[in-house]
């Protein structure tokens, strides 16, 4: 994993060089460059707001623990461990909150078990999809990009499925 | 996503009406708190790379990805805004390389460009390849189960390569399936 630590320097750098070479106006375009970055926070803000004030509540009040019993016999039925509902469950609302949620996975059941290896792949395969709309979407007068939610959540937890048939031979 | 935040808002707040109800009003203020401590952090990590893409637009790299790119992107987003397109092919690329943070104020560009342009499909094309995004390398998977003490971390790379790809596919396929000829303004 060392290599992977040169990615961001090297990109900075080169780009850099070649603008240099270029005769690009380096720190005039950096700044205004930088200019966007706070019109762009506050276009986010109150929907992040909105999203992450119902992701506490979906957590706090039990609903989420509640609909993670439900699901789990229908998910065990295709091979997730019921372990992992609740990953899947939480992981479209909050990133930070799954990855807590995978951290004690690991811790209960050992990093390198077949559940601990089914919640790293699953964790990884899916995104945080609700958080990502807020963000695209904020402030773009449309319908809802219901479709596009609907399709992404089902494709992600597809992919978590097959993401647990590949951990039990890979 | 009106129907959705009513639903959840409803149904999670009935729950904390009966069990315990002096619990609403801190989690309602915690994720406020979590929104106020995101902002700083997003704004934090948007200075970097919107100075990053201004240099690199500048130069004349991005739009020499966009047009090697381009007949490719005009085809998966049915369109034909060369701006909007050299955004989109940036933000994929960004996402492939695994930059924390660089895609998504590219995203939204794209997005609100295409939305401009009436292009409601291209917007959705771009949302499912962002929301079920190819993982080339999952680095905080990696550094947890490092941490949780694995006898080889990285185990798990082609299985989420492998089936993030499926994701990715499956989603663009349902995309396509569910939306008009004619990308339509939806």
């Amino acid at each position: 994993m060392k290599y992977a630590a040169l990615v961001i320097p090297v990109l900075f750098l080169a780009l850099f060089v070649y603008a240099a070479v270029r005769r690009v106006k380096l720190y005039d375009c950096f700044t205004d460059g930088v200019k966007g970055a706070i019109p762009l926070v506050l276009s986010l803000f109150p929907y992040l707001a909105a999203v992450l004030m119902l992701s506490e509540l979906f957590e706090g009040s039990g609903l989420s623990a509640l609909l993670t019993e439900a699901i789990s016999p229908a998910l065990r039925a295709v091979g997730v461990p019921p372990e992992i509902a609740k990953l899947l469950l939480v992981k479209p609302f909050s990133g930070s909150g799954s990855t807590a949620l995978l951290s004690e996975i690991f811790s209960v059941h050992g990093a390198d078990s077949y559940i601990g290896r089914c919640a790293a792949v699953c964790y990884g395969s899916s995104e945080t999809v609700f958080y990502i709309s807020a963000v695209y979407f904020a402030g773009i007068r449309r319908k809802t990009p219901a479709k596009a939610i609907a399709v992404s959540l089902l494709a992600n937890l597809l992919g978590a499925v097959f993401g647990c048939l590949f951990c039990r031979f890979l | 996503m009106n129907f959705v935040f009513a639903l959840v808002f409803l149904l999670s707040g009935a729950m904390f009406l009966v069990r315990d109800p002096e619990g609403f009003l801190p989690a309602l203020l915690s994720g406020g708190e979590k929104a106020a401590a995101l902002s700083l952090a997003l704004l934090a990590s948007y200075c970097v790379w919107l100075g990053f893409f201004r240099v690199l637009e500048e130069t004349g790299l991005a739009g020499k990805l966009s047009r090697a790119l381009f007949p490719a992107a005009k085809r998966l987003f049915r369109s034909d805004d060369r701006e909007a397109l050299t955004l989109a092919c940036e933000n994929l690329s960004a996402n492939f390389l695994g930059l924390p943070g660089a895609p998504t104020p590219l995203g939204k560009r794209a997005v609100e460009k295409f939305c401009a342009a009436k292009n409601g499909y291209a917007a959705d094309v771009l949302f499912v390849l962002n929301a079920t995004s190819v993982q080339l390398l999952p680095t905080t998977v990696i550094a947890l189960r490092a941490a949780a003490g694995s006898s080889s971390p990285a185990d798990i790379l082609l299985p989420t390569l492998l089936s993030t790809l499926i994701s990715t596919l499956l989603g663009l396929l349902f995309l396509r399936l569910l939306s008009p000829k004619r990308g339509k303004f939806a």
